[in-house]
């Protein structure tokens, strides 16, 4: 018999942080990898122009080229809606990924949180133990040049030491804070609040090739010089290790074998030409909407029938004052941490867990665009966008979601995009368990403002998207009712695996990126001993 | 022949991530090679700091970091010359070496297994001071430890220039410096910058240029020269073309720190020399070495009126004329092939050095006028700083600019540093994409090789042929070869 020739050993759909962290780690070990793009590679400076140039900064998918063929989240029908929240996250599909712009918040999920079900009584599992994705979070951490504090309690609970446990300092030590946050914390802090450092990927001193940041405030939309970490870093030291980088390339076919396994993928590009490439193994990393409307565009990996279902984001509320004092709002990193007190605990049977983030991105736009609804001009106008820039304060606070099979993400059965690919239909329906939660956060709301002396602009702003996919694609112990195994291998083809926020199936309250990272750089070292 | 003959190629000591020596604390394990009445452990402290100062740590890293163990590959015009192990290894190393074939091998070229190709700075370091000589010796067989490996490849150079043996004909016309007496060589002493500059620091191997041979032309002395796609300026004491416009303090502080605000910022082989060797020497040293500096016979360039960092203020610029981002399709706005040099600028550059190239108020991002890199009469450091990125470690923490050679092309680059000289340095250098590619590979080619060609240099040049080879220092990190290199090593050498 003549031995299988395939085009790769491995092949990954999606170049994002997710998907070039585990290519570039099979690459290393030796493996030939492709990496399958839908959209295309734009240099940083390119980027910076178009967002200088844009005149919708706050949209922060428009500096991105956003083709009819390889469309971002933000383009008007790509996501329809059915249920009563418009879920709708700013994903990008360029080589780097939706990491181009982010809050670049990388923290662990707590063993708790991964023990839900058992602990709470709500929710679901994760099927590996914290102490199983230590080792892998640490790999993560060096990867990205993780800046985080190595002395405090990240629950937030007061241990008095460090926690979660970890294997190794972090890589770059914490920044200081700014004098927006010292007084905070000074403040609110004084009042039983717990104030944590956030664990982040704006490095403070040069890492693997990176600048230290400089304070420019301005991750989101885009680094102007590339201090803070985007999925385009490994994708560059994946290619450097022999990777092939392949953009424009939609894969909208997976094609099944022999002996239940995945034989190819079909990808299409801009100008409607396809390709048929097969693989030892394939990984699909194109985030947490694009990758389960894939397998389910492809009838793969769904004996569950969970593929799709379970979407969790960490629906959030929000709060902005003007503060009795001026403190100078946006000076340095856009978010440095927040209130964790309601992190981890017995409420989680009752209610979600609650993360008080702070947010210190420049305010002047949004105070600007305030006041001219309120018809304030002229003199008056600078005067007052003064006063409130330095006054400004605001809470972005997020709840831990459940999974629930009836919030899900579809291919659209009515659009399609310029390729004639489906685009998404997504039902999200909020629960009570965050409306508990959302309760509890608005009795801290207004204690944040009395203290602070503030004055309201907004407490009341109903739902709001985090961008934080998780469940579709969901990980567990039993094949009837999970998507992956704790590999993030597929129950169903066991050369397909998933590498992708989606794999999260109980969400804590923390950004997942991360974990979605050590997992993949595990699902790595898997696929590696195997080939 | 064996690995240890390569071994020979170069010497001193590496001293790259092992901080200072860990000078030994038993006062009683003299060995018969230290003299009676020496302490160990100071002449061990003082052979580390020869080593700093010869800065040996930056070509004998090994490919893995490993202090001593050989590796580095070092560009030179006629092929790759491979940094040898001279850890303390018996196999691998220079641990079966006497003093006396030590000294041979530092000061002449000569070791046991053959010549040296000057790549290894024996013409410089000739002049060491036998007690200075002594110190290394000790420090490197005392307080280093062996490394029981030899790179994985060797040195690969085209023929005649792999002749080793021609060398000695070089070395006679070439290599003549006599040792400098200790006296005059003490710290604190006269003599101690030149000593400092001329034999220890080696400071002419890359700022002297090099005569028809690849021999330092002394009557050029310190007046600049191209390094492996960077340019090592002049230092001598002209005020316009050299040194001569610093103050001592200025110096002094550049030595220790790498950068004058106004002056200048060191990247490329200048900040791996203050990495490894400068910032750790002593104030009085760097004084001397200034003070030496400033007394170098001037040099003046033909036609050079004002000095690199002389130019005090950008010229006007025009950005409305630039017209950006009219056009919001994804064809526009993913084209990044632009090689309209203000545009990269505003876009790439102007985040840190400023839309009028002034920096930052502390500048802590440099400006890009009163600036060594674009005032001067090569655009060379520019378009390196650009293609490579700079990397400093210094006493008070890295400096880093990021390295745009992977995101920008050859002609984007040239458009960048055509408008940033025209703008902010000489207008009247320009650089073509041609140049930029030339500079990104580092590799001149030698006038001999010009006028001769191989096949020629042997009967034209005879013995003074090889000591082409190995002269420009520019210094390239190469990744883990296989242990079958290190046999096939062997047999060819």
């Amino acid at each position: 018999m003549m031995p299988i020739q395939y085009d790769a050993d491995v092949i990954v759909v999606g170049s994002g942080a997710v998907g070039s962290n585990l290519a570039y780690e099979l690459a290393k070990q030796g493996k030939s990898v492709l990496i399958l793009e839908a959209g295309v590679w734009v240099p940083r400076w390119k980027i910076v122009e178009n967002f200088r140039t844009s005149p919708r900064k706050v949209n922060r998918n428009d500096p991105y080229p956003n083709a009819p063929w390889a469309p971002n989240s933000y383009t008007p029908g790509y996501i329809e809606n059915t249920g009563e929240f418009d879920f709708r996250p700013g994903m990008l599909r360029l080589v780097g990924g939706t990491t181009w712009h982010w809050g670049g918040a990388t923290w662990r999920f707590l063993p708790n949180d991964m023990k839900l079900r058992t602990l709470y009584g709500v929710g679901r599992d994760w099927p590996l133990s914290y102490d199983e994705l230590e080792p892998y979070y640490t790999r993560a951490e060096y990867n990205l040049g993780v800046s985080g504090s190595d002395t405090q309690d990240q629950s937030g609970q007061r241990r008095g030491a460090a926690y979660p446990p970890r294997s190794a300092p972090y890589p770059v030590h914490n920044e200081e804070e700014t004098y927006y946050f010292q007084r905070l914390k000074e403040r609110i802090g004084a009042e039983g609040y717990e104030f944590l450092h956030e664990p982040h990927v704006r490095t403070n001193r040069p890492y693997d090739g990176r600048p230290a940041c400089c304070g420019n405030n301005n991750c989101m939309p885009v680094c102007p010089i590339g201090a803070m970490y985007s999925g385009e870093v490994h994708a560059k030291h994946a290619q450097a290790q022999g990777a092939r980088v392949i953009p424009d390339a939609t894969v909208f076919r997976i094609e099944k074998g022999d002996g239940g396994k995945i034989a190819a993928v079909h990808y299409r590009t801009s100008l409607g030409n396809d390709a048929r490439l097969t693989a030892r193994y394939f990984v699909m990393a194109c985030n947490g909407l694009e990758t389960p409307k894939l397998l389910l565009m492809s009838d793969v990996a769904n004996s569950s029938d969970q593929v799709g279902r379970n979407l969790m984001d960490h629906t959030g509320i929000g709060l902005q004052f003007l503060a009795d004092e001026p403190l100078w709002t946006g000076r340095g990193p856009i978010q440095q941490g927040g209130v964790f007190n309601w992190r981890d605990g017995a409420f989680r049977s009752e209610h979600a867990a609650i993360k008080h983030a702070i947010n210190n991105a420049v305010p002047n736009q949004e105070v600007t665009r305030i006041l001219l609804e309120r018809g304030v001009v002229g003199k008056k106008l600078d005067e007052q966008i003064r006063h409130m820039s330095a006054r400004w304060v605001e809470f972005s606070t997020t709840f831990e979601m459940l999974p629930h099979a009836h919030n899900r993400v579809q291919p659209s059965t009515i659009r399609t995009d310029a390729l004639g690919i489906p685009t998404l239909k997504v039902h999200y329906e909020t629960d009570d368990y965050i409306a508990r939660g959302a309760a509890r956060a608005r009795e801290d709301f207004a204690r944040f403002v009395a203290i602070m002396g503030g004055t309201v602009i907004e407490d009341h702003t109903g739902w709001q998207n985090r961008d934080h996919l998780m469940g579709t694609v969901l990980m567990g112990d039993d094949p009837r009712d999970s998507v992956v195994n704790h590999e993030c291998r597929s129950w169903d083809h066991s050369n397909l695996f998933m590498a992708t926020t989606g794999v999260i199936p109980a969400s804590g309250v923390v950004n997942p990126t991360l974990a979605a990272i050590a997992l993949a750089i595990r699902s790595a070292d898997i696929i590696a001993k195997e080939i | 022949m064996t690995v240890r003959k390569i071994a020979g190629l170069v010497l001193c000591g590496i001293l790259m991530g092992s901080g200072p020596a860990k000078a030994s604390e038993s006062a009683s394990i003299f060995s018969s090679q230290t003299g009676p009445g020496e302490n160990l452990a100071q002449l061990i402290a003082r052979g580390a700091y020869v080593a700093r100062t010869a800065d040996c740590a930056a070509c004998h890293v090994g490919a893995d970091g490993a202090p001593y163990a050989g590796g580095y590959e070092i560009a030179s015009p006629l092929g790759t010359i491979i940094a040898t192990n001279i850890s303390p290894s018996r196999t691998f190393g220079i641990g079966g070496w006497s003093e006396e074939v030590f000294a041979r091998a530092l000061r002449m070229g000569v070791t046991p297994h053959g010549n040296l190709y000057p790549a290894m700075p024996y013409p410089s370091y000739a002049g060491m001071s036998d007690e200075d000589v002594h110190a290394l010796y000790i420090y490197l067989t005392h307080a280093v430890k062996p490394v029981e490996r030899g790179p994985t490849v060797g040195t690969r150079l085209s023929f005649p220039f792999n002749l080793r043996t021609l060398m000695t004909g070089w070395n006679a016309v070439f290599s003549r410096q006599k040792p400098m007496a200790h006296a005059a060589t003490a710290p604190g002493g006269i003599e101690r910058g030149r000593y400092l500059v001329e034999v220890v620091g080696h400071c002419s191997s890359c700022h002297t240029p090099r005569n028809f041979a690849m021999a330092e032309d002394r009557s050029q002395f310190l007046g600049g020269a191209a390094v492996g796609g960077w340019f090592a300026p002049n230092i001598t004491s002209d005020p316009i073309s050299g040194i001569g416009g610093w103050s001592e303090d200025e110096l002094v502080t550049y030595l220790r720190t790498g950068a004058v605000a106004g002056k200048s910022q060191a990247a490329g082989g200048m900040a791996e020399a203050i990495e490894h060797g400068l910032r750790h020497l002593a104030d009085d040293d760097l004084r001397a070495i200034a003070r030496y500096l400033k007394s170098v016979p001037p040099i003046r360039e033909a036609g050079q009126r004002e000095p690199a960092y002389g130019v005090a203020f950008a010229q006007p610029s025009n950005f409305e004329a630039l017209n950006l981002g009219h056009d919001r399709s994804p064809a526009a706005m993913r084209d990044g092939a632009s090689t309209q040099g203000e545009q990269i600028y505003v876009a790439a550059c102007a985040a840190c050095h400023q839309l009028h190239g002034e920096g930052t108020s502390d500048q802590f991002y440099p400006s890009l006028y009163a600036n060594t890199a674009t005032g001067g009469t090569s655009p060379r450091n520019l378009v390196m700083a650009i293609v490579k990125g700079v990397h400093r470690e210094t006493n008070d923490g890295t400096v880093v600019m990021p390295a745009f050679g992977a995101e920008l092309n050859d002609a984007q680059i040239a458009a960048v540093s055509n408008y940033v000289l025209s703008r902010f340095g000489n207008p009247h250098l320009s650089v073509s994409a041609a140049e930029v590619a030339g500079y990104r590979i580092g590799r001149e080619e030698p006038l001999v090789v010009k006028l001769f060609g191989p096949a020629g240099v042997v009967a034209a040049l005879g013995g003074l042929a090889a000591g082409l080879a190995g002269m420009s220092l520019a210094r390239r990190r190469r990744g883990d070869g296989s242990d079958g290199a290190v046999a096939k090593m062997r047999i060819e050498d």
